[in-house]
């Protein structure tokens, strides 16, 4: 299951969602939040998180494809919000079960890892009546790496 | 001459001051010939020539030498991705 939306989501159905009767050994959780970025109270902080509708869908199913490619899964779970958020939001969700542990693990982060580089998301920060476009992360790029052949 | 519609986000959006453009041009065109049309037409155009600046065609990911054909609905340009 791949969703784009404003709303928050309950980890603890999407969890329930990623249970497979007799088959499902593990399950591997990923949850992004809000975090402060500044000094300012909380209340100051304001993310706004803008997509592509139609291409953003389209790349997370990319990603989820690839990972069911690599691993043997039971069921995926990708969940990221738009829109407006603060400070201790919930941004992000990706859920993997599969029959063990290490392909639930590592199918998280690499979809985690794609995520980040190659779904079309763009973050911006405001504190009041500035605000500012989020760059890329070079560390992001680098975390993709692992996963080339 | 064919119509291309183009559509810009998040920074290089508002740099631009719009979210979309149509554009009358022989097709096929490579996205990096489009960008150097729509550099010339556009005001802050520029920003599109900067290091940097991502492209898709029809909502797929693409190169500076893909090529856009009279089959294609919409380009796209936009800033590296920022989500998770």
């Amino acid at each position: 299951m791949i969703l784009v939306q404003e709303e928050d989501f309950h980890v603890d159905a999407l969890y329930k969602r990623l249970l497979k009767a007799n088959e499902t050994g593990a399950v591997a959780m990923f949850v992004g939040l809000v975090r402060q970025f500044s000094d300012l109270p909380n209340e100051a902080c304001q993310f706004e998180l803008e997509h592509y509708p139609g291409m953003t869908e389209r790349n997370l199913q990319t990603i989820v494809d690839e990972a069911n490619a690599r691993w043997p899964l039971l069921d995926v779970c990708v969940v990221h919000r738009v829109g407006r958020l603060s400070v201790d939001d919930q941004i992000v969700f990706v859920g993997v079960s599969a029959a063990h542990r290490a392909e639930a693990f590592q199918a998280c982060d690499f979809i985690m890892d794609y995520l980040k580089s190659r779904a079309a998301f763009w973050k911006k920060e405001s504190q009041g009546a500035n605000s500012h476009w989020v760059e890329a992360n070079d560390r992001d790029e680098v975390s993709l790496a692992r996963w080339k052949p | 001459m064919s119509k291309v519609r183009v559509v810009f986000f998040a920074s290089l959006k508002e740099r631009i001051g719009q979210s979309e453009y149509v554009v009358e041009t022989t097709l096929p065109l490579s996205i990096g010939d489009l960008k150097h049309l729509l550099a010339r037409q556009l005001s802050q155009g520029s920003a599109l020539l900067e290091k940097g600046i991502q492209s898709s065609i029809d909502f797929e990911f693409a190169r500076d030498s893909d090529t856009v054909t009279e089959l294609v609905k919409e380009v796209a340009f936009f800033p590296p991705v920022t989500g998770g």
